[in-house]
């Protein structure tokens, strides 16, 4: 299977690219969990399990590299089942961490499905999605790819974790606009659910409907309009993120030196998750930020050219997906912590804090790779 | 599959630009959010880390123009908290509760906001309450110096003095007019901290110190302030007022020396009595009219405008007719033919009419304010009423007629007192102050209020003229209950119907007052006493004028201004200097007896309290103390004695059987007597002074007179 050939064909700026982001993200978590108020620094505890994370990353890649990919396709609907089998497993032997069930322990670990889940879901919905090739012509056609999705999604939709339930979304529409669907029903469809989500806000904001969102979904998600309305309760992150951002300047303030960071002004269990790129914005300034957004654009470049030279469909989409994946992610958490997203709570890719977060996107990378070595000989 | 692919790779670079048009766009929110927002931001980070406490200055000392100290301020400790840095708020909340007596849900509720710095408890006055908070070295919980007000003469000149809030502002009297400076400046500590307020190590650490307040030196003089004090009282339990005013003025400076009205208020505890009371300084606000007392305005104008002689003559049948409308004067009959002194003299309503008319209200109006009517008078005190004048084209023959009385005219105590002191001043209106000076904190003097002269509103011999007839009204008028032994004293009953609030006079509701000044030759002291609705008599003669004279009597001897005294009062005066008196017992006497009794034993009294009967007396009785001694009266309301209350037994020898059980029952006494006792008490079991439980039975032997004493 593993053949010497194939890694001639490994696609190196994508592995240099994969691995400069996650450096970045040691540093950042490192200077996150770096406490200056006298108390010992929590630095070497995340540090260790982020490299354990990366560890297992590593070992991910190795092992999908082993297998051809179009071998996952055969078993597709298989992984299928597990996908949803362990999102149902969270909601029965849920760990429910702020507010929500993410988590499911085996062993000493603490998984989060949902992060796998998107992977498994880029693996499977491609296979989907190859078979229906040239037949996504109507809404008729297309309607068993909306079902094929949204069921997963509102388990995970359940927990309740809109971040990802959206991240599934755009996943979606990614792989079904690269597999030739119309893009004007894909277009009407997008913006019709973009209408409804913004009516049902709005009903819930000015009417005092009760559903579907709970109160503090509700507030958390509109935070981000007017965050000086409730400046220290769901506008509280956002301003300080803003703050931190604001203040680093053009170079920051220097690694490990940010106020806002240091002193617990951005809330502490989210320095290093979810607003690691205000940390960043304030150590580094907009030169940092610049050179991260630069990683994520050759990232992008990388997967889309693996996407185009990709033997066959599958590949192409598979790469598709990784790319509208990682993508979303980034428009997502960078926006929100620029307030002009909802703070919805989705990681930044590479960077943020989360073994099941890196685990998934290296072997989401794993999968690039794999599509990138069994690529047709002739380029273009 | 080509066609396919081809499509599929225009998709590729799609989805592409559509990345990389995402990645740009939050670029460009990043660029904006450092650069157009970045100050802004910045500073709300450097905001975020200071957590700035105020630390308000000490707030200046008051002092009379003696240096007495009026007001000062002592430390306090302000109780606060840094909620972030307390480990268990429901078990701080309670402990906490439980020594400040407050709810811990209360407590709780402040010290879990999700702040730097909540204020828990300011200013705890009680060093027991600190000491036991500080034992309990509660994490997040701190103290913070802090001063607090101290009244140390409680109700003396309170509505001079005012009082100040919780946050060291001053909220009425001087406290408020000078709370600038008496405030200074504010300090700030400045602390860098973290989001849990935790302090840092070799953190930004700023500590500006607040600047303490000046220091003021007041026009009062704390004992003529107590004279007046005094007197206020006496009226409130004489006349049973609804209140009353007295003011004493420096005419030569304008020199408040002393202010007080009642009700009046305890500084020290503002806050249990109602807003009117501790509000209201009626020496400046209350509006009223002045009935008679105003009639050395219209004489002023009319002597100076030369309308009127002292020795024109007058005729008064007891009324005269304006316009139709009939005046009486208050004098029924009238008081016949007169000269313009008698006029004075007698306060005849239409004498003055007659000249009020004749000034015409062109002249009249001029005067009017000429001597500062109808406008603040611009005294540092707040709250100040203007008086209500009609408008000048408005006045009818009736109103200028009424007005030259002092009626259908409204005026503040403190212009009435400033315009008869120009009349005392030759002339020179003077305008009304209350601070002499100000200090530094360290006592250096910063500024000096000098006497400030508004303008002459009549000639000197006018003045002098005046001030002549008026001596009169003291000597031979409605004024001879304010005459002072030994000095000269000018001045001017008045007696006026209240208007009631739909107009027309209510029946049976005066004011009464008297406004006067001494020594006629060249004035020292102009007093007025206000007296509102007395009960009973109701003539400024009968109800102000004592006063004045008491108030006078006792500054003009405390400042030392020599008597013009004939050889015999003089010799008289030495006599009761050198004499010794025995001090009577007057504990348990009705107040107004007991005032008489020390009167009649040559001493002179002080009332303390609020009451009608004397429950202790200092010195005690059967003292010997040099003549003229002040015995402090101190008195309470009747009938409060409760069961086992302590009470001193009255000296009953003299009384009857029914007096003798009337005032042991007031004091919670029994009274026991043999059947069929009559004649007067000869003697009882418990000595008089004794100190017993109320319920007591007092032993009485009464006999009946031997013989009523023969020639």
């Amino acid at each position: 299977m593993f053949e010497r050939r194939h890694l001639k064909n490994l696609d190196f700026p994508l592995i240099i690219v994969t691995i400069l982001l996650l450096l970045f993200g040691l540093v950042a978590i490192a200077s996150a969990t770096h406490f200056t108020a006298g108390e010992k620094s929590n630095a070497p505890y995340y540090l260790t399990r982020q490299v354990v994370g990366i560890f297992l990353g590593l070992v991910a890649i190795l092992f999908i590299l082993r297998i051809d990919y179009n071998d996952l396709a055969k078993i597709s609907w298989g992984l299928y089942g597990i996908n949803l089998g362990l999102l149902a497993l969270v909601d029965i032997l849920g760990h429910t961490t702020l507010g929500a069930q993410r988590w499911i322990k085996i062993g000493p670990l603490q998984l989060q499905p949902s992060e796998l889940a998107k992977v498994l879901i880029i693996i499977t919905f491609a296979d989907f999605l190859q078979k229906r090739a040239g037949r996504l012509n109507s809404l008729r056609q297309m309607l068993p790819c909306f079902i094929y999705i949204a069921i997963p999604a509102l388990l995970i939709m359940k927990q309740p974790d809109l971040g990802t339930t959206l991240v599934f979304i755009a996943i979606m529409f990614g792989m079904m606009y690269t597999a030739g669907a119309r893009p004007a029903i894909l277009l009407s469809i997008f913006l019709g659910g973009l209408a409804l989500a913004i009516g049902v806000v709005y009903g819930q904001y000015h009417f005092g409907w009760k559903w579907p969102l709970e109160e503090y979904q509700l507030k958390r998600l509109t935070a981000f309009l007017n965050p000086t309305r409730d400046p220290l309760g769901s506008g509280y992150q956002v301003i300080q993120s803003l703050v931190a951002i604001g203040s680093g300047g053009v170079f920051g303030k220097g690694l490990f030196k940010g106020t806002q960071i240091g002193l617990d002004f951005l809330p502490r269990d989210e320095q290093h998750t979810d607003f690691i790129f205000a940390v960043l914005g304030e150590e580094l300034g907009l030169v940092g930020e610049l050179v991260l957004l630069f990683l994520f654009f050759l990232f992008l470049y990388r997967c889309l050219v693996i996407a185009a030279r990709a033997k066959d469909l599958y590949g192409t989409l598979l790469a598709a997906g990784v790319v509208s994946m990682v993508s979303f992610h980034l428009l997502v958490n960078i926006g929100m912590t620029t307030g002009i997203m909802p703070v919805t709570g989705i990681p930044l890719p590479f960077i943020s804090y989360g073994g099941s977060s890196i685990l998934a996107n290296l072997a989401a990378v794993g999968l690039l790779l794999n599509v990138n070595m069994r690529r047709r000989k002739i380029t273009f | 599959m080509l066609g396919s692919g081809i499509v599929m790779r225009r998709r590729i670079a799609t989805l592409f630009a559509v990345t990389a048009l995402a990645l740009f766009f939050l670029l460009g929110r990043v660029a904006y959010l450092q650069f157009v927002r970045g100050s802004e931001l910045q500073r709300r980070a450097l905001e975020n880390r200071m957590a700035d406490i105020r630390v308000d200055g000490k707030r200046g000392n008051i002092y009379d123009r003696n240096g007495q100290e009026l007001v000062r301020s002592v430390s306090a400790d302000t109780l606060y908290a840094v909620p972030v840095q307390i480990k268990n708020p429901r078990e701080t909340a309670e402990k906490l509760a439980a020594i400040l007596g407050r709810k811990a849900d209360d407590i709780y509720k402040i010290i879990t906001r999700p702040t730097n710095f909540e204020y828990i408890e300011k200013k705890i006055a009680d060093p027991e309450k600190v000491k036991k908070i500080r034992e309990l070295k509660l994490p997040g919980v701190y103290f913070q110096e802090d001063s607090r007000r101290v009244y140390p003469n409680d109700n003396l000149a309170s509505h001079v003095l005012g009082y100040v809030g919780i946050d060291n502002n001053g909220l009425a009297g001087i406290e408020s007019t000078m709370d600038k400076e008496l405030r200074g400046q504010p300090g700030w500590i400045v602390q860098e901290r973290d989001a849990r307020g935790r302090e840092m190590p070799q953190a930004l650490h700023k500590y500006i110190p607040p600047k303490d307040g000046n220091h003021l030196v007041l026009t009062i003089d704390a004992t003529i302030q107590h004279f007046v004090e005094r007197e206020l009282d006496r009226i409130m339990v004489e006349h049973r007022a609804k209140q009353a005013t007295i003011i004493v003025m420096d005419p030569k400076t304008g020199e408040i020396l002393a202010m007080g009205n009642r009700p009046d208020f305890n500084p020290n505890q503002w806050e249990k009595y109602p807003a009117e009371v501790r509000d209201r300084n009626l020496a400046v606000w209350l509006n009223y009219e002045p009935g008679s007392t105003f009639k050395v305005v219209t004489a002023a104008a009319a002597l100076e405008e030369g309308v009127v002689t002292p020795n024109d003559r007058f005729y008064d049948p007891g009324f005269i007719m304006v316009d139709g409308e009939r005046i009486n004067c208050w004098a029924a009959g009238g008081h016949g033919s007169q000269s313009f002194v008698e006029v004075v003299q007698n306060s005849c309503n239409p004498g003055f009419i007659t000249i009020g008319l004749k000034l015409g209200k062109e002249k009249f109006c001029r005067y009017l304010n000429a001597f500062g009517f109808g406008r603040p008078t611009g005294v540092e005190l707040p709250g100040e009423g203007t008086g209500i004048l009609y408008n000048e084209k408005e006045i009818t023959n009736v109103n200028l007629a009424t007005m030259s009385i002092g009626q259908s005219v409204s005026v503040t105590p403190i212009q009435l007192i400033t315009a008869v002191a120009a009349v005392a001043n030759d002339g020179r209106l003077m305008k009304p102050h209350i601070v002499k000076e100000i200090r530094s904190p360290d006592g250096k003097q910063v500024k000096k209020i000098k006497p400030e002269m508004v303008r002459q509103v009549i000639s000197r011999d006018t003045a002098r003229q005046l001030r002549g007839i008026l001596e009169k009204v003291v000597l031979y008028g409605s004024g001879k209950n304010a005459a002072v032994e030994g000095y000269r004293v000018g001045g001017k009953t008045g007696t006026a119907q209240k208007a009631g609030p739909n107009g027309g006079y209510m029946p049976g509701k005066y004011i009464a007052s008297f406004v006067g000044f001494v020594p006629v030759e060249d004035p020292r002291l102009v007093i007025l006493v206000v007296v509102d609705e007395p009960e009973g008599m109701y003539y400024g003669s009968q109800v102000a004028a004592p006063h004045f004279q008491a108030v006078a009597r006792d500054a003009l001897r405390y400042l030392g201004i020599p008597p013009k005294i004939d050889a015999n009062s003089k010799k008289d005066k030495e006599d009761k200097n050198t004499k010794k008196v025995t001090v009577p017992s007057l504990v348990n006497l009705p107040l107004t007896e007991a005032v008489h009794k020390v009167q009649a034993a040559g001493l002179r009294s002080r009332v303390e309290g609020a009451g009608e009967v004397v429950l202790e007396q200092l010195p005690k009785p059967g003292s010997v103390v040099p003549a003229e001694t002040e015995i402090i009266l101190y008195v309470g309301p009747w009938g409060e004695v409760k069961e086992g209350q302590e009470v001193t037994v009255p000296d009953l020898t003299g009384l009857t059987l029914q007096e003798a059980s009337e005032l042991l029952g007031m004091l919670g006494l029994r009274l026991e007597t043999e059947p069929g006792a009559t004649g007067y008490a000869v003697s009882q079991d418990v000595a008089p002074g004794t100190r017993v439980r109320a319920g007591t039975k007092v032993k009485v032997r009464f006999a009946p007179p031997l013989l009523e004493s023969g020639p």
